[in-house]
């Protein structure tokens, strides 16, 4: 009989408390209204931290999308002046000017009976040039930008499941 | 709480949701006023940006990786209406820097701005990068003293733009235009490559061109597609032996007062071209000069886009005939009466005379008409037409450069083909070729009887990858051994001769050719095709040489106007191609 008579004692206590908060409410209405205002509150505070989580991934992506976009600029900029240079260098090089400049070097042309041959072991002879890269860049990688700029978060969130469940299950193959 | 308290919260909150209010209000009416839909058109105008991707046109360059070909960077300048302050002072600038006319600019500074259909006009195009630097330092100054162009009494240049884009460019000039070709730069749309590789090799150098939006949306981001340059060619040819060549060309030329010329340089053991010289040559930088430096009817390139008679240097194709088919040996005795009658016509030497007893040697020496019209006679015309077609007479050589031109062949069963014919073709009359046509048939003589493929590619270079184009045999016409003889003998009659060919410390094999040029039917005796063709070292040929003198007036003889061309190329291609003299060469390949 000991044990109801506890419990009793306990729901005695419980419904005390209860009648207590009741009371104090209905004494300072106020106490619901600052509940309702906290909870509120709690609730504006949790969207400013998306917004402001949303505006920050957004200004990164803006800002990662005008560098992109600059470089790019700078990409085609810097492809013109390497023709542009490879133009001038030609030109300065040009066997027009080189001949000048040799004669004004003091060089003179040779006449065949004036050149003195010479056997060197192991020289194959002047070589044809190979020209190891092409104008522009010739690299045409499928993709530059990285993945993480290019998928949405949905399209992550898959391919992490995916990934995952390749890694759990077995890709089947 | 107090009361002034939950006041004071009511009075806040209030006041707070009366300005979230005002601000969707204002959401609502901007997203429905007038000017939402000029917004959003604005927005679409500029939101894109449709960008030409072009592949930067190909280089090309000589067997050495000297540029003969390649691009520089000049600027379109333009006006931008909408951002225009003072009309005057750009049409002044423009005037004072780009001699532009001043009424012009004026006018088109002063076109109203019309969003999304008048909002930029071209001014001037292909601009050097040093006028451009003298505008912006102009622009920066005015600038300085009137910034954003809001007094209208200080010069401004708001408005003014200029873009870069790339130029064809030839630093060499003139040098190897012939096989070159050029490209039309100045039509920045419908730009193509004319003539020689420029135009043989077009789809290959141009590379893609396509037209793409881009969302200037930087949320939109996405990638930037990109067009691989075009392929670079490598060609064959030297440049200094090409600036040598054409030297030599020039002054052979003009010293004997000739219509034009073509020197060809070839290595006879893989067909590359070292050197093509032709007379005239345009600068191709100036391509439009086109029409007054090849008048109508000439040829950009005669060493490939005309035909001609090549007289006695045809013989050396009979004689190669007749040695690999047996009918004769060098010392096969001749007796030159100084006329043959084949068809019914008779056939002279070049000088009418009687050379009495000859043997083969001395027939080429003296280039007799009477003895090589036997000599076709006694290989008969099967034979002799099915070695010519072995040699490639009547066919393209396939040379990759734009235009080759070809002479049919008549063999015997043609209407137009006749038995003197015979008698005819066997010293080049009444046969036609292009020089570099010759010169693959002759270089099989200098090459063991193997007839390589001419062609200027040594290599090209697409996706950063260089690629070798591998030598191509077109055919045999020749054993080695009547190859070796009749270079012998060749060799034999310069040196008989005490030819203007022959080279000090050089063994060379050669033979001259004077055709005469067929004017309203008739030959002309003094308007002449004077040609050269030789090649050496005779014990191991590294190199081939054909001269052509247009109608020379200094002497209409080749052996007078072309022999010593040929010799004086050698003389220079020697030192570049580091061929030392026989006995030098002999003596260290014997260590």
């Amino acid at each position: 009989m000991a044990e109801p008579q506890e419990n009793k004692t306990r729901r005695k206590e419980k419904a005390v408390k209860k009648n207590r908060l009741v009371q104090a409410f209905k004494q300072a209405p106020w106490r619901g209204r600052v509940q309702m205002a906290g909870g509120f509150l709690v609730g504006l505070v949790i969207i400013i931290l998306i917004a402001s989580v949303y505006l920050s991934i957004s200004g990164q992506a803006a800002s990662a999308g005008l560098e992109a976009y600059r470089l790019d600029l700078k990409r085609l900029d810097l492809e013109r002046q390497i023709a542009n240079t490879n133009a001038r260098i030609a030109i300065v090089s040009s066997a027009a000017n080189m001949e000048a400049r040799a004669l004004e070097l003091g060089f003179q042309r040779i006449n065949p009976d004036e050149a003195l041959y010479l056997t060197i072991p192991g020289y194959p002879g002047k070589q044809s040039m190979t020209i190891a890269s092409a104008p522009a860049s010739a690299k045409n990688e499928p993709y530059l930008v990285k993945s993480v700029y290019r998928e949405s978060l949905w399209d992550w969130l898959f391919t992490g499941i995916n990934s995952l469940s390749d890694s759990v299950i077995g890709s089947g193959e | 709480m107090k009361k002034t308290n939950f006041t004071r919260f009511k009075f806040l909150a209030v006041l707070l949701t009366l300005f979230a209010l005002v601000i969707f209000v204002q959401m609502v009416r901007i997203q429905n006023s007038t000017d939402a839909e000029y917004l959003d058109k604005w927005a679409a105008n500029y939101g894109y940006e449709i960008r030409t991707i072009q592949s930067e046109r190909g280089y090309i360059y000589d067997r050495w990786g000297n540029l003969l070909a390649g691009n520089k960077e000049v600027y379109e300048i333009g006006i931008e209406l909408q951002f225009v302050k003072n009309p005057a002072a750009i049409a002044s600038t423009m005037s004072n820097l780009l001699d532009m006319d001043y009424g012009f600019v004026f006018k088109a500074a002063n076109t109203p701005y019309v969003p999304g259909q008048t909002v930029y006009i071209t001014l001037a195009d292909y601009i050097l990068y040093s006028q451009i630097e003298e505008l912006s330092a102009l622009k920066t100054k005015y600038e300085n003293n009137n910034p954003y162009g809001e007094d209208p009494n200080k010069p401004s240049l708001r408005g003014l733009v200029w873009t870069p884009h790339l130029q064809r460019t030839y630093p060499e000039h003139t040098l190897a235009s012939n096989v070159l070709g050029f490209y039309t730069f100045y039509d920045r749309e419908g730009g193509a490559g004319y003539y020689g590789v420029e135009e043989k090799y077009d789809a290959l150098l141009a590379g893609t061109k396509k037209n793409i939006m881009i969302s200037l949306d930087p949320y939109e981001m996405q990638e930037i597609p990109t067009a691989p340059p075009g392929a670079s060619l490598v060609l064959t040819i030297d440049r200094e032996m090409q600036r040598s060549v054409e030297k030599i060309l020039d002054q052979a030329v003009a010293a004997n007062k000739a219509n034009s010329g073509s020197i060809i340089v070839m290595n006879p053991e893989n067909g590359e071209i070292l050197a093509m010289a032709n007379t005239p040559r345009i600068d191709p930088n100036a391509y439009w000069e086109y029409e007054n430096i090849f008048p109508a009817g000439s040829s950009y390139n005669k060493s490939v886009n005309q035909v001609y008679e090549p007289g006695s240097i045809f013989k050396v194709l009979t004689m190669a005939a007749a040695l690999d088919a047996g009918v004769v040996t060098p010392l096969t005795p001749f007796t030159d009466l100084g006329v043959i009658n084949v068809g019914g016509w008779d056939i002279y030497n070049w000088d009418r005379g009687a050379w009495g007893e000859q043997n083969m040697i001395g027939c080429m020496q003296h280039s007799l008409n009477v003895c090589l019209s036997w000599i076709a006679t006694q290989l008969g015309p099967d034979r002799f037409y099915d070695y010519l077609e072995r040699f490639g007479i009547g066919h393209r050589t396939n040379i990759d450069l734009a235009g080759e031109e070809v002479y049919p062949l008549s063999v015997p069963g043609d209407p137009t083909w006749y038995t003197v014919n015979l008698a005819t073709n066997s010293f080049g009359q009444g046969v036609a070729v292009t020089p570099i046509q010759f010169l693959m048939a002759a270089s099989s003589i200098a090459n063991d009887g193997m007839m390589m493929a001419p062609h200027v590619l040594k290599s090209y270079i697409q996706d950063g990858k260089q690629y070798d184009t591998t030598p191509q045999v077109v055919g045999k016409p020749i054993s080695a051994e009547t190859a070796r003889t009749l270079t012998d003998m060749l060799a034999i009659s310069l040196e008989q001769e005490a030819s203007d060919a022959l080279v000090e410390g050089y063994r060379v094999a050669g033979k001259t050719g004077t055709a005469e040029i067929a004017v309203n039917g008739q030959y002309s005796s003094n308007q002449t095709n004077a040609s050269f063709i030789g090649w050496g070292p005779v014990d191991d040929p590294k190199f081939i040489v054909f001269v052509w003198l247009e109608k020379p007036r200094s002497s209409i003889w080749g052996s007078i106007v072309a022999a010593p061309v040929f010799r004086d190329v050698v003389n220079e291609i020697v030192v570049l191609m580091d061929i030392p003299p026989d006995d030098v060469r002999l003596s260290m390949t014997s260590e």
